[in-house]
């Protein structure tokens, strides 16, 4: 598989391009149902949204609210009862799963709240891996993956385990995964949830750079404030259905 | 490239776990090719007593082996020197045969009458040189030597006999053999007990006992070609373990030209077989296809055929099948430990890595390649088992070999040194390593199917 991309140079400008740009993912009446024991535990109700290109959106709400579920699902690691997904042009649906892997592997980059670095793989490595995936070739592995490592402050820590790295880091590395394939969107499960408010902030700072940077759509789940200042569009969530969103520059809908 | 490079640092990672299961692995491994080297050494040492003794064909009348026990002289083959001749002559066979000779096999009664004593035997004359040269066949390079047969350089009237023989004709104290007490039951030995007619007999033929005052001498009653009974006075010098008690009560060998002169006297002199030793035993089929034009020349008044060593010797064949029965057996045992060993540690992995499992298939790893990192996982900790187990193996083999422990392998007759062969054994080691390379790849797969078929959502969920 080739990379489509040569580099990470930064897009010309993010909202320039966020208008060119259709909408990273759109989701149309999607309904999720877990199934606890003989309980049917319905989690989203018919949910439709619309994620737009490089901007950061921020999903809302208490716990059990539909958060993560709405997010494994536009992440494509997880499945809708009902509804569509379409995420960068494609309906995943209808993917099979090895095709979803690649989707995956192409469009989407996944922070998780407790990092999930691969515990035997160093910084560099780690970021590495997705190119890896990828088959790019090692002259291109060998520009771009210290240009991540620059760009979220840890050239000096390339060769550390993730053990030996602080949460911060390890979370500046996760970061640098997924980004490593220039992804269309980047799912964050609580990214700062695990870090301590300073470190947070710096966190959340660097995405909100990388947004701006690399024109990359970023979807939260979070209860802090910081990121829901930080955030382009606030999704509120309230037992499996849509309260409110609210755009900058747009204003309310519900 | 990168999956093989994430499944050793896995397995780097868990170092006391892999150390345990290799440490399981080889064990495992050096058990069965220690015993498959033990065993082996069995059958080599079989192989090479067989070989060494009847050589690996015998051409024989077409019904020799089936009747021949009844009246061996009734199925002898004219003209052997001719095919004997004829053998060495053959482009072909000449550089296979490192010994073709002629063996008459006869049933006769032994009689020490000085002592009053006699009973049946069934002797085998054979060319002393030719046995002696057959008894030096060590093609497997065994650390025993087969003891040469006394007959060589002795005189024709010159006899061996198996250790029942001479303990039955109380020949104990003159052949000096141990473990023989005077039986309980009386025996007359009043020295006279030679009928008139057979001593008359024997002595036409050579000096009897009583005539020498040698009181190795047996009488040998035969029934020649004719049907007539003939007699001889043999000396005995030597009473031979033949390995098996059965043989060793009845067994008697002479010089062939002197039972020939007893069974044949003027009339052209005939074998019961033709021994034939080749340099290697895996020339059999080879040997066997060029022999079969050069018998039909002789085969026009008389049905020859030629039977291998195996044939002749089904006591070697289902030895050789015992033991390989039971190196199976130990092989599955030791596998079926190996499996839920390395099954064990790939389960463990599995739950322990599970929130990774997830992640790699979030960042778009594709089921197979989470089946392919664990099964690598597995494969590699069955090849570097196999590898210690086969180092191990080499290692304990050569402390035994050079302990020199004596002991007494199955139908030998002299103690020899207890040896382990694993050295050399290429196709033993070759055959276990992949056997248990191949049962690691088994252990391992459902452990990795069972990861790859995992929900991402719910390996990512995973505490």
């Amino acid at each position: 598989m080739a990379d489509q991309e040569d580099d990470l140079e930064p897009a010309p400008t993010g909202e320039q391009a966020a208008v060119k740009q259709g909408p990273v993912a759109i989701l149309t009446q999607v309904e999720k149902t877990y199934q606890l024991d003989s309980v049917s535990v319905p989690v989203i109700k018919g949910v439709s949204i619309l994620v737009r290109h490089a901007c950061f959106t921020v999903l809302l709400g208490p716990s059990g609210s539909g958060k993560t579920t709405l997010l494994n699902m536009i992440g494509c690691i997880d499945k809708p009862d009902k509804g569509e997904i379409i995420v960068a042009d494609t309906k995943v649906g209808e993917l099979s799963d090895d095709e979803l892997s690649d989707f995956r592997a192409k469009n989407i980059g996944f922070i998780f709240q407790n990092f999930n670095l691969l515990p035997v793989l160093s910084a560099y490595e780690n970021i590495e891996y997705p190119l890896l995936l990828a088959g790019a070739s090692a002259k291109k592995r060998g520009t771009r993956v210290p240009r991540l490592l620059e760009a979220v402050g840890l050239s000096d820590r390339a060769k550390n385990l993730p053990g030996q790295l602080s949460g911060g880091q390890r979370q500046r590395v996760a970061i640098a995964r997924a980004l490593a394939r220039k992804p269309k969107l980047v799912i964050a499960d609580e990214p700062t949830a695990n870090l301590d408010s300073q470190t947070g902030a710096a966190i959340l700072n660097l995405m909100r750079r990388m947004v701006e940077r690399y024109e990359i759509s970023f979807i939260f789940s979070s209860h802090d404030p910081e990121v829901i200042k930080a955030a382009d569009d606030v999704i509120h969530l309230k037992d499996g259905l849509i309260q409110k969103i609210q755009r900058k520059g747009f204003g309310d809908a519900s | 490239m990168m999956t093989l490079n994430l499944a050793i640092r896995n397995l780097l990672r868990n170092r006391r776990r892999s150390l345990a299961t290799l440490v399981a692995m080889s064990i495992g491994c050096a058990a069965i090719l220690l015993f498959g080297g033990f065993s082996g050494n069995i059958n080599y040492e079989l192989h090479t007593r067989i070989v060494q003794r009847g050589g690996h064909l015998q051409i024989q009348h077409r019904d020799f082996y089936l009747y021949g026990s009844g009246n061996p002289t009734a199925y002898g083959i004219d003209n052997y020197e001719k095919i004997i001749k004829a053998i060495q002559e053959d482009d072909v066979l000449n550089k296979m045969v490192v010994v073709a000779t002629p063996s008459l096999q006869f049933g006769g009664i032994a009689g020490n009458y000085a002592a009053s004593v006699s009973r049946t035997v069934i002797g085998n004359g054979y060319v002393p040189e030719d046995i002696n040269r057959m008894r030096a066949w060590n093609d497997f390079g065994l650390r025993s030597k087969a003891p040469l047969s006394a007959l060589e350089g002795s005189s024709l009237d010159a006899a061996v006999v198996g250790i029942g023989v001479a303990r039955v004709l109380q020949l104990c104290s003159e052949l000096k053999i141990e473990n023989c007490p005077k039986p309980e039951t009386e025996t007359r030995s009043d020295g006279n007990a030679l009928p008139a007619d057979i001593a008359q007999l024997s002595n036409l033929e050579s000096p009897s006992a009583a005539a020498t005052g040698n009181t190795n001498r047996v009488e040998v009653l035969v029934v020649n070609a004719k049907g007539a009974p003939n007699v001889t006075s043999v000396n005995v010098i030597r009473a031979e373990d033949q390995g098996v008690k059965e043989l060793d009560e009845v067994s008697l060998i002479m010089h062939l030209e002197k039972i020939q002169q007893l069974i044949y006297g003027r009339t052209e002199p005939k074998v019961t077989a033709i021994i034939l030793q080749l340099r290697h035993s895996n020339q059999v089929a080879e040997a066997k296809e060029r022999l079969r034009p050069i018998l039909d020349k002789f085969s026009t008044k008389q049905p020859l055929a030629i039977q291998d060593f195996r044939d002749l010797n089904p006591f070697f064949v289902q030895t050789v099948q015992m033991f390989d029965t039971i190196f199976g057996f130990v092989f599955v045992l030791i596998g079926a430990i190996v499996l839920f060993t390395v099954s064990n540690t790939m389960n463990t992995a599995v739950v322990e890595r599970t929130v990774e499992i997830g992640t790699l298939r979030a960042i778009g790893l594709r089921r197979s390649g989470i089946r392919s990192l664990f099964v690598i996982e597995g494969t590699l900790l069955g090849f570097f088992g196999a590898v210690l187990g086969v180092v191990l193996a080499f290692i304990v083999s050569a402390i035994v070999n050079n302990m020199n422990i004596p002991w007494l392998p199955p139908s030998n007759v002299e103690v020899v040194p207890l040896t382990i062969l694993v050295a050399g054994e290429t196709k033993m080691i070759v055959g276990t390593t992949i056997g248990l390379i191949c049962i690691a790849i088994a252990s391992a797969w459902w452990p990795s199917h069972r990861a790859a078929q995992m929900k991402v959502v719910e390996a990512l969920r995973h505490v």
